[in-house]
């Protein structure tokens, strides 16, 4: 057993190093931490990390995934696309775009 | 009451419900995070423990709570999700010490059935997606792009419907999730998708496992470089990957929460529903699992959540008792444990019921709660009091009196602290190292016990002893002059001030000295007709070193007599009745007024206004602090007075616009205290209680102190019986039976000052306490207790019969005096016109104490009303009735007297499902539902039609975000029936999370006022995670969401004592108050609890 339980992960020794038990058999700590009221304005975050689910219902998104995974055997190699690739890029982009 | 209504927090939420650790505060810093449902809570490890930094109040009920770190980025980013289906990122600025919000949102879905088994929210640990599974068959995806920033949620449809855990899994290069489910045959299984962002949609994972252990229930991710899932069950213990496979059986048990120890995954912490703390090892060779090994560590609270921190030191997080932290010993102690706990941390949580008792009976109500369930089940005592602080301590028995001295008349700390004990004194003084040491003060005389010590004037002390008062020299600490007790006489009682001594000596003599320099001059002597029992002449008045007036407690006659100095003539005697004798005097002036304290030996206190230019006494009142004898005495702490009552029941008398408040102290039994202002332990006290003496520091500001008596079993139900000065409770016991896991279910008897067990009455099996009563009933004075009960058995859906059973507590043990049998359970039960109301099943029947021809007493049924789905909570007042439906909200019914019936007077007719309900009067009562809301509704009887008549009308709703068990109508704090909060009625709720709030019923004028401050500061205040308050407080269940209305936020009015000046005077600005005016209004809210 002795293997098992030694050797405790230790990030910084000096952790809990001065803790000990009180002799009264672990009386309640009475520390409370200060309340937080921000009165910042950075509790509201960047408008492009205001987060909403896509509208589009699930159905909806599958169909329009297999109706352009049709369209793709038609044009070559889409999968290896790279974004630099201009003009198929840019039609990629109106098919998709309901 | 009114319409009106307040709601604040006495006692925040303690039930831990998640916990993490990661390096949040800053890069080098490790951070223990933990939500205690509204509210998280940031600790920084350190050497001395868990260093508590901010509390953080969230709103929403917190569902996930994640700590992860987005490539590239320094230090940990927190992820909150919350029920109500919002979520946000937080980041701590280490530069501004806030907290600011990265991303948030909204992940609600318009249809979607809400899980059964609570929402899952997920990181990927290479941090590509945040899975959030929220309704059944839908996984929501949050998107991260390369550079952390998250992206628009999609939803990808999840064949399986019952998901019991969904985890990711490690090291695969797309990402992918094991999904743990119950199939339409209730076997449960498990599954791995790949999550394919670019076509957002699910692609069979590379393995499953069918059939596992039927009590699987939670999923441990494996980091790398083993990879894959160990599933615990009830009964084993699998780890797989999907090449490699390795069980082990375990002793019958729920795993309820884990924490990983090794950051290879090699060792976790596993923790059961009994509280057993178990370590898990997974040995591996490679990338193959070499073995699978389970040992038992010890015992811990339940565990809701495990968070190892460093150094072998772990946190138990707990919903169902105190929270602790632990260390993990390399050599098991005596019993078998690895586990030491070193710090608990109370928990309140789960309030399953509440009483608000006043045992000291001193108008202060204090709350005792069934708190904690299973083993961790405990009663607490909850009141508002003083806290003292103890900083140092020393073992001393027989402490007879204390007092603290200066070395000279102009020294700013005190230096000697002078403990008499019964046949000696001893003298301690501050040394060098500012630690307490014996010494010795030449002219005083230690041989003997001292009666009283003081500074005087011409740097002096006096000592006065049995047989003598000694006047000592301060510079050279020897005898300047010496009175002595006349022969055969010897002094029994003595008080002094810097100028003036009175004491008695046995005949009733009355000596009064005065001090001179160098010299002690006798000035008058009288003799009163009974022996005197305690004296004072603290000066009141323009000179604070000669008092005009001595006050004087008398044996015999038992009365209080003022006289005026020098002359010893008698002005005022007041009889103070009764035969217990006055033990302390005392005259002291708080606010201007003065006043006499007189405190008698079986813990009452009189005072009076004292006039100190006529000496004549007026207002006489009389509370009860104990029931020991109690010493006066007074102290200063920022120029303020007080004084403290030493006794049983110690506690700190002041006064507050000029009203004298009563505060208990958080301290046992203290004999005598002596303020003790030394240069190491400035403005403290010096305390002496149960064979120690300690030094503290005076904590002003009030604050509930709780005390805990642990049971070992489940408290459901408490009553309190006044008559007996006992409680009763209904709590169930967990046994070992032949190995078999048995309840077994009990009321029981308590001694209301002990807590003590003075006798219990075993239940039937199957038998649960539901509920219970202390009451009396027409034609018989006797008080007893009523316990409802419900029959559960397993094969039945609702109980088919209970029992009533009443009790009478004769010689400290529960005699059954009477029982009935019922269709159904006894959820509640109510005294109501000296006859018994109970709520069974469906019904409410009223039953009359009927006398038998053979002379026992019984129930019989009287009349009965039929009509709910379950009558779970009822409440009266005069012949109505507020009934609690499990579905169908707050209905009213009458009771006709003359036809003996019970009929429905009005409904709400919205299907709320109550967890409580009470009155807050004739018109309006308040109720608590399932989905955390309050909600107030008012009976119409001037409506114009029956149909009006017939609806209770909602007029107030209120998101609370907690589940209330219980309303109680009372008060924590002393209130005054003249003081302005003292118009101010409360009702006291208790919650799951161990919440105890109170709810205040305003003027409307007032609530007004306060309304309009909230509103600003909502706009100051700003929400953690850009969550809203508007949002957050508003009503909302399955069916609807509406703004809060009638209900005021206090947690959040309160908040405007903490702001800062600038925006404190931005609010005052706005509305058009000053700032002193709202400090001032808000601080007498903060006065209700």
């Amino acid at each position: 057993m002795g293997s098992l339980m030694g050797d405790w992960p230790s990030y910084d020794p000096q952790n809990f190093s001065q803790l000990r038990p009180s002799d009264r058999s672990a009386k309640p700590s009475k520390l409370t931490p200060t309340t937080y009221h921000p009165t910042h304005n950075r509790t509201l975050p960047p408008p492009n990390q205001v987060i909403t689910t896509e509208a589009r219902n699930i159905l909806l998104r599958q169909i329009y995934q297999k109706a352009e995974e049709k369209l793709r055997p038609k044009r070559a190699a889409t999968d290896n696309l790279a974004p630099e690739h201009g003009s198929k890029q840019s039609r990629g982009a109106i098919d998709s775009d309901p | 009451m009114s319409v009106w209504n307040y709601v604040v927090t006495a006692h925040k939420p303690t039930a831990v419900t998640h916990s993490c650790v990661g390096n949040f505060t800053s890069p080098q810093e490790l951070n223990l995070i933990i939500s205690k449902c509204t509210r998280i809570e940031i600790h920084l490890l350190s050497p001395h423990g868990l260093q508590p930094m901010l509390d953080v109040p969230i709103y929403g009920r917190i569902a996930t709570l994640e700590l992860f770190r987005p490539p590239g980025e320094p230090q940990d980013l927190l992820f909150i999700a919350t029920e109500r289906y919002k979520f946000c990122v937080l980041q701590w600025d280490g530069e501004t010490s806030e907290l600011i919000t990265r991303a948030m949102g909204d992940v609600s879905d318009r249809i979607g059935r809400p899980t059964d088994n609570g929402q899952i929210g997920i990181i990927d640990p290479d941090c590509r997606l945040v899975g959030l599974h929220l309704y059944d068959g839908l996984f929501k995806v949050i998107p991260f792009d390369n550079k952390g920033q998250l992206k628009e949620a999609f939803n990808i449809r999840l064949e399986e419907l019952q998901v019991l855990d969904i985890k990711f899994l490690y090291g695969c290069s797309k990402p992918t999730i094991a999904v743990l489910y119950q199939d339409n045959k209730d076997a449960r299984h498990l599954k791995t998708y790949e999550v394919a962002l670019k076509d957002k949609d699910f692609i069979e994972g590379p393995w499953s496992q069918n059939n596992l252990d039927n009590g699987a229930g939670l999923l441990i991710p494996v980091p790398l470089p083993l990879g894959g899932v160990v599933i615990i069950g009830e009964e084993t213990i699998v780890y797989c990957n999907g090449s490699s496979f390795k069980a082990i059986p375990i002793r019958p048990s729920i795993t309820r929460a884990y924490g990983r120890v090794d950051p290879d995954g090699s060792r976790y912490l596993l923790g059961d529903n009994s509280g057993l703390l178990y370590l898990l090892v997974i040995s591996y060779d490679r990338e193959r699992i070499t073995g699978l090994k389970i040992e038992h560590l010890g015992e811990t609270s339940v565990a809701s959540t495990i968070s190892y921190l460093d150094n072998a030191v772990v946190y138990i997080g707990s919903k169902y008792g105190d929270s602790q932290l632990i260390k993990l010993n390399l050599q098991s102690d005596e019993k078998g444990s690895y586990v030491e706990v070193l710090e608990k941390y109370v928990n309140l949580g789960p309030i399953v019921d509440f009483c608000v008792v006043d045992l000291e009976r001193q108008g202060q109500g204090q709350v005792v709660t069934c708190s904690g369930a299973y083993k961790d089940g405990s009663l607490r005592i909850v009141r508002n009091g003083i806290g003292i602080n103890e900083q140092a301590s020393v073992e001393l028995q027989g402490i007879k009196g204390l007092w603290s001295l200066r070395s000279s008349t102009s020294d700013q700390y005190d230096t000697y602290l002078v403990v008499s004990f019964i046949s000696e004194t001893r003298i301690l003084a501050m040394n060098m190292e500012d630690e307490l040491e014996e010494t010795e003060i030449e002219g005083f005389y230690a041989q003997t016990q001292t009666l009283f010590c003081q500074n005087a004037i011409h740097d002096q002390l006096i000592q006065v002893t049995g047989s003598s008062i000694r006047l000592v020299s301060c510079a050279s600490r020897e005898l300047l002059d010496e009175w002595n007790a006349p022969s055969g006489f010897s002094v029994n009682v003595a008080t002094a001030n810097a100028t003036q001594i009175l004491l008695a000596t046995g005949g009733g003599h009355l000596v009064y000295i005065e001090i001179g320099n160098g010299k002690l001059n006798e000035v008058k002597h009288i003799q009163l007709e009974y022996e005197i029992a305690c004296l004072d002449v603290n000066p009141i008045g323009q000179n604070a070193n000669f008092s005009t007036m001595a006050a004087v407690g008398m044996w015999t006659d038992i009365s209080v007599r003022i006289f005026w100095l020098p002359s010893l003539e008698l002005i005022t005697k007041e009889s103070l009745g009764g035969e217990i004798i006055p033990r302390s005097v005392l005259m002291c002036s708080f606010e201007g007024v003065s006043y006499l304290l007189c405190a008698l030996g079986d813990g009452h206190l009189f005072n009076f206004l004292l006039n100190v230019s006529t000496g004549e006494l007026s207002n006489r009142k009389k509370v009860s602090l104990g029931t020991q004898p109690i010493t006066l005495r007074t102290f200063s702490s920022k120029d303020a007075t007080y004084v403290f009552a030493a006794s049983d029941r110690p506690t700190v008398v002041y006064s507050s616009n000029k009203k004298l408040l009563y505060s208990n102290v958080n301290l046992k039994e203290v004999s005598h205290m002596s303020p003790f202002s030394s240069a190491a332990f400035p403005d403290s006290l010096a305390i002496a209680k149960e064979g120690e003496l300690s030094i503290g520091t005076f904590d002003e500001i009030q604050k509930l102190h709780i005390r805990s008596i642990p049971l070992g079993e489940h408290a459901r139900r408490i009553c309190h019986q006044e008559q007996s000065r006992t409680f009763a409770i209904c709590s169930i016991k967990n046994c070992l039976i032949n190995n078999e896991e048995t309840e077994i279910h009990f009321v029981r008897l308590l001694d209301d000052q002990t807590f003590e067990f003075m006798s219990t009455y075993q239940l039937d099996a199957f038998e649960y306490g539901c509920s219970i009563l202390s009451c009396s009933f027409s034609d018989d004075n006797n008080v007893y207790y009523c316990v409802g009960t419900a029959y559960v058995l397993p094969e039945e859906n609702e109980p088919t019969k209970g029992r009533i059973l009443v009790f009478v507590v004769e010689d400290g043990k529960l005699q059954l005096i009477a029982e009935k049998e019922t269709k159904g359970a006894v959820y509640s039960l109510n005294a109501f016109n000296g006859k018994l109301l109970a709520a069974i099943n469906q019904k409410i029947q009223l039953y009359k104490w009927m006398l038998r021809e053979d002379g026992a007493w019984e129930l019989q049924s009287e009349c009965g009303h039929h009509g709910h789905i379950l009558a779970l909570y009822v409440q009266t007042r005069g012949d109505f009735i507020v009934v609690g439906d499990l579905m169908k909200s707050i209905s009213l019914l009458l009771y006709k007297h003359e036809e003996g019936a019970i009929e429905e007077r009005a409904r709400d007719y919205n299907a709320n499902w109550m967890s409580a309900v009470e009155i807050l009067d004739d018109d309006i009562y308040i109720g608590a539902e399932n989905n955390f809301n309050l909600f107030a509704v008012r009976k119409n009887s001037d409506a114009a039609t029956d149909e009006e008549r017939g609806r209770l009308e909602a007029v107030g709703e209120y998101h609370l975000g907690e589940f209330v068990n219980r309303f109680r109508h009372g008060s924590l704090v002393m209130r005054l029936p003249d003081s302005e909060a003292g118009n101010i009625s409360t009702i006291i709720f208790g919650t799951v999370n161990g919440v105890i709030g109170v709810v205040a019923s305003l003027p409307h004028d007032h609530y007004v006022f306060l309304e309009k401050l909230q509103s600003q500061l909502v706009k100051v205040i700003k929400g953690v995670g850009g969550l809203s308050h508007e949002q957050w407080r508003s009503f909302n269940n399955e069916k609807k969401t509406v703004d809060a209305r009638n209900f005021l936020d206090g947690d959040l009015i309160e908040s405007f004592l903490d702001l800062s000046r600038p925006k404190m005077e931005e609010i005052s600005n706005a509305i058009g108050v000053s700032v002193e005016d709202l400090c001032k209004r808000v601080e007498e809210m903060t006065r209700l609890h």
